[in-house]
């Protein structure tokens, strides 16, 4: 599949939104925008902080109730980023358009459906955090996400970064975690069947992929350990790509 | 409720409330001053509990005279109830319809000691076999109005509900296949329906006809009923859904060539095979600053929390586990909205979740 590509984004695609931000991999393309802090709506209205709306639209059809769930995840997650203190009676809002996704040839597709999607969660987080940070919405760290699903492959178990929609459906278990930039765990969803230890080396190998950046910067030699070259360093890719969007936008110095 | 203001009045000349007043103005410092008493008492939490303390669990099964399954399940105010009924859905009636082949059932056959089979899933979740509803009732607590769409709490239960039941593959697929067997196979069976044809056709039938065709699935309508809602809704909400499947009977169920439909036997019922008993376990992390930076102070894992606690913290955790084989598996595991719970703690957590799973585990019987 399309799982080795390498992760692409691109910041401030949307002219009107305050930020925006379009992002690729594995398969998985969104598209965000992020409007804030503007007025709040009364019932959404808190008196000490800002409320942070998710709204998550899929490549076809209306959302439904597993968009429901997505957003969910996203607004407690993504609240705990924002300094939401900061902007009382405010509304940060957080618009996602899944644009496109990996098909699985497999299966009848059908267009709504209400399982879980572990798939599409860290492409959605990424981008929501690019997009905030195009908005230049204040918030305390960012954050990164990743997917692991642990497969059965010639009786052992493999674990997989960046499931295939076809690994995930034949996975024993599939998990979905977040660190923010301080390391620390923010969203962890898993689905199967596993043990605690299991989740234990997953949660060590999506840590790595999701906070790596720090290790390479201190000089630490890379290419020795084989395990770290797999899978993609988020944080480091999430930090270029906002560093090439300054770097383009201050050109005219 | 408030108690009458003029007690508090009377009482002391000073600003002194009572336990609901303070309750009632200031939440935050009510339950932190509840779980950090001054003069060295142990942490209780508002309902009376220590943080580790889950609510008693009572179900009762077969409540619903006309589901074919229903459980109820009440942990503390907390009350669900949960009706299973079954509808016949003929396969003529499935677009795309693809019927598994016999290999695939030699497949399952072997695969049965592994769990559901892929297969089993796919015609599950394809042909949605399982369809979960969970309504919050108007009423079982304030924040639910009336005549306003699902709300969003709902949905996230049912998208929840719906993902766990096809993980833990609780329902085979098997289970709710409705068989034919032509009538030259059956003369050689034991069925009654073929019995009468005996001997009518006899050795001119290839071997392909003489295979079980599969003509229809039951369909599983789980809905959900909250009656009270006091925290904590999807711990209940499983359980009762776990507790309802296993008590499912299902009609005896046959195709009819005459009348080309399926019929139900009135007296006949087959008892659902449900695997494994899956039960969840909720907590929810309470800081000590309300409005300071996340990760400052000291924090209390609140087990099982009702609806005052989970106004006032955000992160929450769920851990869904099944110890029935000895060993406990993990089966799904929720944490949002936090940055508390790290590795060791979600670590010790199963541990918690095991414990609850054992007291769930007397109350379904």
């Amino acid at each position: 599949m399309t799982a080795t590509t390498a992760p692409e984004a691109a910041l401030g695609v949307l002219p009107r939104a305050d930020g925006s931000a379009r992002y690729s991999h594995a398969g998985y393309t969104v598209t965000a925008s992020v409007n804030g802090p503007i007025e709040a709506q009364r019932r959404d209205e808190h008196p000490y902080e800002a409320h942070v709306d998710v709204i998550v639209r899929p490549a076809a059809g209306v959302g439904g109730t597993r968009e429901r769930h997505l957003e969910s995840l996203l607004q407690s997650s993504l609240s705990q980023l924002i300094l939401v203190k900061n902007f009382p009676r405010c509304l940060i809002q957080i618009v996602l358009q899944i644009e496109d996704s990996p098909e699985n040839d497999y299966a009848n597709t059908k267009l709504v459906q209400a399982s879980l999607n572990f798939g599409i969660m860290p492409a959605l987080f990424q981008t929501s955090v690019l997009a905030l940070l195009s908005a230049a919405v204040p918030m305390r760290a960012t954050a990164t996400a990743t997917a692991v699903a642990i497969v059965l492959q010639d009786g052992t178990r493999k674990k997989v970064i960046d499931p295939s929609p076809r690994e995930i459906e034949a996975a024993k278990s599939v998990h979905v975690l977040a660190f923010t930039s301080r390391d620390e765990l923010l969203l962890a969803e898993s689905e199967g069947d596993f043990t605690v230890r299991e989740w234990d080396e997953v949660c060590e190998i999506a840590e790595r992929v999701c906070c790596r950046s720090t290790v390479t910067k201190e000089g630490i030699e890379m290419m020795l350990d084989d395990e770290v070259a797999d899978g993609p360093d988020t944080r480091h890719f999430l930090r270029s790509a906002v560093e090439d969007k300054v770097a383009a936008d201050l050109h005219w110095k | 409720m408030a108690e009458p203001e003029s007690t508090t009045a009377t009482t002391s000349a000073s600003l002194t409330f009572s336990r609901p007043v303070f309750a009632k103005l200031s939440p935050h410092p009510y339950l932190l001053r509840n779980l950090s008493p001054a003069d060295g008492q142990p942490a209780t939490r508002t309902n009376g509990r220590t943080p580790r303390e889950a609510r008693p669990v009572q179900i009762n099964v077969s409540s619903l005279s006309h589901a074919h399954g229903s459980a109820l399940v009440r942990t503390g105010d907390t009350t669900v109830i949960c009706g299973v009924r079954g509808e016949i859905l003929p396969v003529g009636q499935i677009p795309q319809f693809r019927p598994p082949s016999s290999q695939q059932q030699q497949q399952e056959q072997e695969q049965e000691q592994d769990g559901s089979s892929a297969a089993g899933r796919r015609e599950l979740k394809e042909y949605d076999l399982l369809v979960p509803n969970i309504e919050l009732a108007t009423g079982s607590a304030p924040q639910f109005l009336p005549g306003v769409p699902p709300t969003p709490l709902a949905q996230t239960l049912s998208t929840r509900v719906y993902s766990l039941l096809h993980a833990t593959g609780l329902v085979r697929a098997e289970d709710l296949r409705v068989w034919y067997m032509p009538p030259a196979a059956a003369a050689e069976g034991e069925q009654d329906q073929g019995g009468r044809m005996e001997g009518v056709e006899g050795s001119g039938e290839d071997e392909e006809a003489r295979e079980q065709q599969l003509v229809a699935y039951w369909v599983l309508y789980i809905d959900l009923l909250f009656i009270s809602f006091d925290g904590n809704p999807f711990d209940a909400a499983w359980a009762a859904v776990v507790a309802a499947l296993k008590d499912t009977k299902l009609p005896a169920a046959r195709w009819d060539p005459d009348r080309e439909m399926v019929v139900c036997s009135r007296t006949e019922t087959k008892k659902l095979d449900v695997r494994g008993l899956p039960v969840a376990c909720s907590a929810a992390v309470f800081l000590e600053k309300e409005h300071g930076e996340p990760g400052e102070g000291r924090h209390w894992l609140l087990l099982d929390p009702d609806r005052l606690e989970e106004s006032l913290c955000k992160e929450v955790i769920t851990m869904v586990v099944d110890c029935s084989d000895g060993e406990a598996k993990v089966k799904s595991l929720e944490k949002q909205g936090g940055t508390v719970l790290g590795r060791e703690l979600i670590r010790a957590f199963a541990g918690v979740a095991e414990g609850r799973w054992r007291e769930v585990k007397e109350a379904m019987r």
